[in-house]
């Protein structure tokens, strides 16, 4: 695919695919810088071909007219979408692992065809981070994959590997601290016999965590500066342990969760340390949370500390589109509304080095979502959702159930058709 | 490291919380408690009383009144603790004026499924008291007798809007225990906060939660949930017999299931799927006792006719699915459903069940506004409104005392920045009784003494 920089000036142009051509016409487009205007969209093959004021007739096939709508990139979510059916049954989650830990990438058990994936299609989601939770000292690598119907979607990764520190009910969070720092010179000084034993370091920690060499070989990703640590952290000062721990291993740092991180901003923007959060998380829920606040990410954001967003609430994992409503929530809380909309899109894109995605842009992937409304509002419809530049099928057993309730209500189920 | 979930959990509505810790009950001294209405009027009563009420008229505003009804450039007075009046250019006498151009007014928001002060934050081991856990009938235990006053939680759901709130025990017991219905206001004892004259309530719980927590020892099955209420049921039957031969007889067990067979206690019943729901109504049928509301409900919208029809209200969430398999049937639609059966007579309500969501009640009735307009149904924002005023009111048995803005009712009122179903509106004030206990504008909210010597950094 070219980037046809010049196309406005060469009007007869033939463009060979058109029936992969897709035209959008006139929506109020969340453009880059972080402004909304009236443009329209070229997609062809799958990617953005151009974002202009006004394009004319290129043989598209597939014309949509977004006039008086909201276009935005698809929502890149951290969510368990695809790997759990249902949270309270063991057997369909596939987020975790008890054979490994920091080399556990859940990517594989990915079920294309979950209920909740066809949900958050139709709720704008183009995309989701895989969130892995291992139940060792670390959680597993996140990965990412677009979401489209199908069984094949694109995937990059890993991205980062997992882990969470703070208050524990066994050893002091000093000792855990400690450990990872043993943890990580072993591995430094050690990466040329492959791992093939590590009795001799467990054996002197004394403690019964389990690190296969897969997963040794994923903490070394981390210290050759492929992947970043990722942290989840609360309290102000386990963070500024971790800025430190993580300037003195020389490795990349993102903070996740990060209840207190308002206190010591100004130390995480010198540090160029993002952060993922919900700004909806003002709860003091444990004692590392104590200055849980609604100016988390405002304060966050004053200090130049880029952010990306997931809803973290009660809806759960299920409802991982939600992020849409911890976005405008901050803005309602004095966020820009740019930076909210960049929280969930292009944000976590940049913050894990994604190629071609969470921008409207020539050159990026043609996932974005068309809107009735403001797409940060509650009352908010997705009209068209296109992942690698195909509309997507936006029904789902949900609005499906909703149907069969209210056409057919006085009908026992052997009755009822099935559409 | 600790491993804790990067996604949240879902402890407390699976089930309130495993929390097997055994507590300590406690008989208050001195108490001479012969009957249902010395407890709740007697040595259990409210002592609430409220702050000093202002004179204040709200000029020109958007107001919902909570009956299903949107008026434009509207006044509403109160005064007294009470509403005195809302309608076009209201003339009063001396009240303090408040431009309401461009804000919206709504009567106080009432959450009727909370866990704040018996699951409070931080969430540790030691406070976690919603869950009398340690048999499957625990009808005696009180949730008023959990509730801690400094939870730092309900000031955050008071900058929501939230008024009142009913506080109930979890779900891992068939009977979970009396919930108890609060005034969203600081107070150094439970009886400060309650709400005067809220009739009791009984948690009972149907499906999954019961037969996990005592799979081993039963019930262990659906059906086994369902002889151990008709079996409880009988129980109280023989119990009432018992009293009236011996009026000195206590069981204080016996004592709210026999409340419930005599209309003074409420029914609130932990429910996902439709047929146990029905199955719920014919164990009411059996004994004689309706239920007055149905919690979670995720198929509620299977039986709507059939709820609107028993006048059971219905309180669920806008979106939450599942966490589990009788979580599973959603639809988005659920709550238009259930309040648009029967030609609009059913009672639906907005629910949190979270101390997250109770934060922002009025954004979880916006979403299910507009799925039950997606679904089809043409529904008011005064309709929807309703849905977290009017109706948890209604459900709670408080509705003559609150729930709308009816001339007379307490002066439990909330100013909006803007309309109250969009995301970036805020409650600016919020008055309790006409006293304000909250405003955004001057950053005045009541602190527990829990936050003191923490936020510091608010200062700075």
């Amino acid at each position: 695919m070219k980037f046809l920089k010049f196309f406005l000036l060469m009007p007869l142009l033939l463009f060979p695919h058109a029936e992969d051509m897709y035209l959008i016409k006139g929506g109020m487009t969340f453009l880059p810088d972080g402004s909304f205007a009236k443009k329209d969209i070229l997609v062809d093959e799958g990617v953005i071909v151009l974002v202009e004021d006004s394009i004319g007739d290129v043989g598209a096939e597939n014309i949509i007219d977004a006039n008086g709508k909201y276009v935005t990139p698809g929502l890149i979510v951290f969510s368990s979408l695809g790997l759990l059916e249902l949270s309270s049954l063991p057997e369909t989650n596939d987020t975790s692992s008890n054979t490994y830990n920091a080399g556990f990438d859940p990517s594989k058990a990915y079920n294309p065809f979950s209920q909740a994936v066809r949900l958050n299609r139709a709720k704008g989601v183009s995309s989701t981070v895989h969130v892995p939770q291992a139940s060792g000292y670390f959680s597993g690598l996140l990965t990412y994959t677009k979401i489209n119907e199908g069984y094949k979607q694109k995937k990059q990764g890993p991205l980062g590997l997992v882990t969470s520190f703070g208050q524990s009910y066994d050893d002091s969070r000093a000792a855990n601290l400690l450990f990872m720092e043993d943890l990580f010179n072993y591995v430094r000084s050690n990466k040329d016999d492959n791992y093939a034993d590590m009795t001799q370091f467990m054996l002197g920690t004394g403690n019964d965590y389990k690190f296969t060499s897969r997963d040794l070989k994923a903490l070394l990703k981390v210290l050759n500066g492929e992947i970043p640590l990722v942290v989840e952290v609360s309290r102000a000062t386990d963070i500024l342990n971790i800025l430190k721990f993580a300037e003195s291993q020389q490795i990349d740092l993102v903070l996740w969760g990060a209840a207190e991180a308002h206190m010591v901003a100004d130390e995480i923007a010198k540090a160029d340390v993002p952060v993922i959060l919900d700004p909806l998380d003002n709860i003091p829920r444990t004692f590392d949370s104590l200055n849980s606040t609604y100016e988390n990410a405002i304060r966050l954001d004053q200090a130049g500390v880029k952010m990306a967003f997931y809803y973290a609430q009660g809806a759960g994992s299920h409802n991982a589109y939600l992020a849409t409503q911890s976005a405008g929530n901050s803005v309602a809380m004095g966020l820009n509304y740019s930076t909210a909309m960049k929280s969930i899109t292009s944000n976590p894109a940049d913050i894990f080095g994604l190629v071609g995605v969470g921008s409207l842009a020539p050159g990026f992937d043609a996932d974005l979502v068309i809107w009735d409304n403001d797409p940060l509002e509650l009352m908010t419809n997705v009209d068209n959702l296109l992942v690698d530049g195909t509309d997507q099928d936006l029904s789902n057993r949900y609005e499906e159930l909703t149907e069969r309730y209210m056409k057919e209500k006085e009908l026992p189920n052997s009755y009822r058709s099935r559409e | 490291m600790i491993k804790k979930l990067l996604l949240p959990l879902f402890t407390v509505f699976l089930l309130g919380c495993t929390d097997q810790t055994a507590s300590i009950f406690q008989d208050e001294p001195g108490g001479s408690i012969t009957n249902f209405e010395d407890n709740i009027h007697g040595t259990y009563a409210s002592t609430y009383r409220p702050l000093e009420s202002e004179n204040i008229v709200i000029r020109n505003a958007t107001v919902f009144d909570g009956n299903g009804n949107k008026f434009q450039n509207f006044d509403v007075h109160f005064s007294n603790g009470k509403i005195q009046a809302i309608g076009l250019r209201l003339v009063t006498d001396g009240a303090k004026e408040i431009d309401g151009t461009g804000k919206y007014v709504t009567p106080g928001i009432i959450d009727n499924h909370s866990h704040m002060g018996v699951y409070p934050a931080p969430s540790v081991r030691t406070s976690s008291d919603g869950n009398e856990a340690t048999n499957p009938v625990t009808s005696e235990v009180w949730a008023e007798h959990s509730v801690w006053t400094q939870d730092p939680q309900y000031k955050l759901a008071l900058a929501g809007g939230i008024t009142t709130f009913h506080v109930l025990p979890g779900s891992a017991n068939l009977f979970g225990g009396r919930g108890v219905t609060l005034k969203n206001v600081s107070a150094n004892t439970v009886p400060e906060m309650k709400f005067p004259n809220a009739p009791h309530s009984l948690k009972m719980a149907c499906g999954e939660n019961p037969k996990r927590v005592y799979s081993s020892r039963g019930p262990s099955t659906r059906m086994g949930n369902v002889a151990g209420y008709r079996n409880a049921w009988i129980g109280a039957e023989n119990y009432k017999e018992q009293l009236e031969r011996d009026p000195s007889h206590r069981d204080i067990r016996n004592e709210t299931l026999a409340g419930v067979l005599d209309g003074e206690i409420l029914v609130h019943n932990h429910c996902y799927r439709a047929d146990e729901m029905a199955t719920m109504i014919n164990i009411g049928e059996e004994f004689g006792y309706k239920v007055s509301t149905f919690h979670h409900g995720v198929e509620a919208y299977k039986i709507a006719d059939l709820l609107a029809d028993e006048g059971i209200c219905a309180a669920l969430w806008a979106d939450w699915w599942g966490f589990k398999h009788e979580a599973y049937d959603m639809s988005i639609a659920n709550i238009a459903i259930v309040d648009q059966a029967r030609g609009g007579t059913g009672c639906a309500i907005v629910h949190s069940d979270d101390e997250s969501g109770i934060q922002r009640l009025n954004q979880e009735a916006a979403k299910a506004l507009a799925a039950g307009r997606r679904a089809g149904f043409e529904i008011s924002e005064g309709r929807a409104m309703t849905w977290i005023t009017k109706n948890p009111a209604k459900s709670l048995g408080i509705l003559d005392q609150t729930g709308t803005l009816d001339m007379g009712k307490d002066a439990d009122v909330v100013i909006w920045s803007g309309n109250p179903f969009s995301v970036y509106t805020k409650a600016e004030q919020v008055y309790i009784d006409g006293a304000l206990a909250f405003d955004k504008t001057t950053n005045f909210m009541p602190h527990a003494d829990f936050d003191l010597g923490v936020k510091e950094w608010e200062d700075k």
